[in-house]
């Protein structure tokens, strides 16, 4: 260009131009919402079998299509539910006057066509009046990421704490190095529980091993259980509708708490989405998930949220796919939890949905840690965003799950956290913590302020841990004898959902005193002004007081 | 499926009656005429902690910290029964989530099973790395050695799928 107009330059140097955007590309399936090649709605029941299902004949089925048919739609009431014109259940979703089971047993019959139609009518104020009303618990919750690149588990722990003590109701972590996977779970599991009693904890690993540290109780759910739309990325996936069915029975067969992932992009990352739009196909991961008997899902693109914000509504069709998951009566763990965009006013646009709709988690997760440290490849939103986040709590009156807290206080509780870790390490006879470290974890930003630990020996050390058959049950012991009885309590409470399976139940989170709070006893009941979760009374006066707000006092 | 699922819970809870529980906790006080409901009974360990027990017998309030240092409670003894989760079936039912209280009915099957042959029988439903007939034997199994009815009929159902979608192990 010969003379450039110098609004140009400063723009071209402005954040969101950093990002990547691309024009619809229908063909490989780079379009967010009603591609071409989508099918159109149709539904055929014989003797109490779907024998055609949007276009396709029962023997032409994939095994996605056969597992959706047979598992997740009810039959019985899908010719009923079809009939029913799209735009007339789109206006059911945003008509308070139309209660939420009743929508919910519209979807119940609904092929993911109709369901992709129904979404397409919506526009994104609806579509988040629409998350209001069906989100299946009454109560928001929130879920934070604590993971590090070195895989330091005092650090961990700390972290962890912090987490819980900003109020998150579930904590995740994964690995940098494949072989911490243990520590990760056990770091975690008694930060967490020093940070804010009842939190649930999971590490997401390979699947199986993933089910190990459950079955062993050194995590408390899982959530790291992939699903996808089309036959051959699932295949690529290395599983199956029937596999990961077996695997939610799995877990529950051991009391354990666990939701699907899935997401928007996917397919196409993967180079098989057939065409088809990412809404289109995260339908059916849904449905697959409903059809699982899974109580849950996380999605809202997840790791490939840079697909559909690159293309035209993209971040309309993730919003979408977070309604889809509500309107089938299931949990929704509504991403926002990998970074996609340079721009923060992006970032901030991206999560508004969620936030200002309110979700089960808002994020799946938070980062409570630096970016730099989260091992997820980053989230929407990390630790240095915390009083971002409270403000906007604060400005427009929304419940995000979070609470102002103080740095003294978050001293207090890192510093337990780290040494109940150490307390831990030592009963278990795991490498030693030392003082210093405790002390470096106690007031550091990130990994970069930790002391370096023996790397080789951890490991070793993580991975005899797991031939040892350390469980949950060990830990309780260890912090009770290393003199953490009330962090030993909370383990052991902890422990005991898996007795009664009262967590297993939609959307289950724990309150401080390990009471479940779920979509069976907190079945969200808003159908508009004046109904459902409002942001009221103590609740709302703790979200006020953020620490830089000066009194008259002050004054 | 439903109705299978129906009938095996039938006859899960005739033969519970007729042994008076496993080898594990007696059914109780369960309520007279059925199931249990969402409503009235949820969550089990505030409103029906008389239902909750662990495979040892044990209610939720026997598992104290004390205990559990002294080492009189281990790990093995903090685990869910096929009871509570039939319960827990019911409940999820009763919330109109019936595929969730399938999924769970399964579970209360897979009690059963010992973890390491739960983890081999994940890996051996994933896609091509199984022929038809060691599905259709690890089914067999789960009926056979641990009563699973419902998920064995699961597996005989991903077998045949498998075998119409090429997902079997290949002969090479």
């Amino acid at each position: 260009m010969a003379k450039r107009q110098k609004r140009f330059e400063v723009l071209d140097a402005r954040e969101v131009n950093q990002d990547g955007f691309v024009t619809e590309w229908a063909e490989v399936g780079l379009i967010a919402m009603a591609s071409p090649s989508d099918p159109k709605p149709s539904v055929r029941v014989q003797n109490g079998v779907i024998v055609e299902m949007d276009g396709v004949k029962r023997e032409d089925f994939d095994f996605n299509d056969q597992f959706i048919a047979d598992h997740a739609i009810d039959a019985s009431v899908s010719e009923q539910m079809m009939a029913i014109p799209t735009i007339e259940i789109a206006r059911k979703l945003v008509d308070i006057n139309v209660s939420r089971t009743e929508v919910a047993k519209i979807f119940s019959g609904l092929t993911a066509a109709k369901i992709a139609g129904v979404m397409d009518s919506l526009n994104i104020v609806e579509m988040a009046m629409g998350i209001q009303k069906m989100r299946a618990r009454r109560t928001i919750g929130n879920q934070a990421h604590a993971t590090n690149l070195q895989d330091n588990p005092v650090l961990m722990a700390a972290d962890s704490a912090e987490a819980g003590f900003y109020g998150f109701s579930e904590i995740e972590t994964t690995v940098a190095v494949f072989n911490y996977g243990p520590f990760n779970a056990l770091a975690l599991l008694v930060g967490g529980q020093v940070g804010r009693p009842g939190i649930l904890s999971q590490d997401a690993l390979e699947e199986s091993i993933e089910l190990e540290l459950g079955m062993r109780g050194l995590t408390a759910y899982a959530e790291t259980v992939s699903v996808y739309g089309t036959e051959q990325v699932f295949v690529d996936g290395d599983d199956t509708p029937w596999s990961k069915a077996f695997l939610a029975g799995s877990y529950a067969s051991r009391g354990i708490k666990m939701r699907f992932t899935s997401g928007t992009g996917s397919e196409v990352q993967m180079a098989y989405a057939n065409g088809m739009s990412m809404l289109y196909l995260e339908i059916r991961c849904v449905m697959i998930t409903k059809g699982a008997g899974v109580q849950g899902l996380q999605n809202g693109s997840i790791s490939c949220i840079a697909v559909p914000a690159g293309v035209p509504g993209g971040i309309r069709a993730v919003l979408a796919e977070n309604l889809v998951t509500t309107c089938l009566d299931l949990e929704v763990a509504s991403g926002n939890d990998q970074t996609f965009s340079h721009s923060p006013i992006r970032r901030t646009a991206r999560m508004m949905g969620q936030f200002l709709a309110g979700t089960d988690f808002i994020f799946s997760g938070y980062s409570a840690v630096p970016n730099y440290d989260n091992m997820f490849a980053g989230s929407n939103f990390d630790c240095t965003d915390y009083d971002d986040y409270l403000v906007l709590q604060r400005d427009l009156k929304i419940d995000g799950g979070l609470r102002p807290v103080s740095e003294e206080d978050v001293i207090k509780v890192r510093n337990k956290a780290a040494k109940a870790m150490q307390a831990v390490f030592q009963q278990l006879g795991l490498p030693r913590i030392t003082d210093e470290e405790v002390e470096a974890a106690t007031y550091a930003f990130g990994s970069e302020d930790m002391p370096s630990r023996d790397k080789v020996q951890d490991t070793k050390a993580a991975q005899e841990m797991m031939k040892r058959g350390v469980t949950g049950v060990d830990v309780v012991v260890a912090l009770a004898k290393g003199g953490f009885k009330d962090v030993a309590q909370s383990v052991l409470d902890l422990q005991k959902q898996r007795v009664s399976g009262d967590y297993l139940h939609t959307s289950a989170i724990l309150d401080q005193n390990f009471n479940v709070i779920s979509a069976v006893n907190d079945l969200n009941d808003y159908q508009g002004p004046g109904t459902g979760y409002r942001l009221e009374g103590e609740r709302w006066k703790e979200v006020q007081n953020i620490r830089t707000a000066i009194t008259p006092e002050d004054i | 499926m439903a109705q299978q699922d129906l009938i095996n819970s039938i006859v899960r809870e005739v033969m519970a009656e007729i042994n008076g529980g496993e080898k594990t906790v007696s059914v109780g006080s369960r309520p007279s005429g059925g199931k249990l409901n969402h409503k009235s009974d949820y969550p089990l360990a505030k409103k029906r902690p008389d239902l909750v027990k662990t495979p040892s017998g044990r209610t939720l309030d026997d598992i104290t910290l004390d205990r559990v240092v002294s080492g009189e409670i281990k790990a093995e003894d903090i685990r869910i029964t096929a009871e509570a989760l039939e319960y827990q079936a019911q409940i999820a039912e009763s919330a109109d989530r019936p595929q969730l209280a399938r999924n769970m009915r399964r579970a209360a099957e897979l009690t059963k099973v010992p973890d390491v042959r739960i983890l081999e029988i994940y890996n051996a439903l994933r896609p091509n790395r199984s022929s038809k007939e060691e599905l259709m034997a690890i089914a067999d199994e789960l009926q056979n050695k641990y009563s699973a009815c419902v998920t064995a009929d699961f597996v005989r159902e991903a077998a045949t799928v498998y075998e119409k979608r090429d997902v079997l192990k290949k002969d090479w």
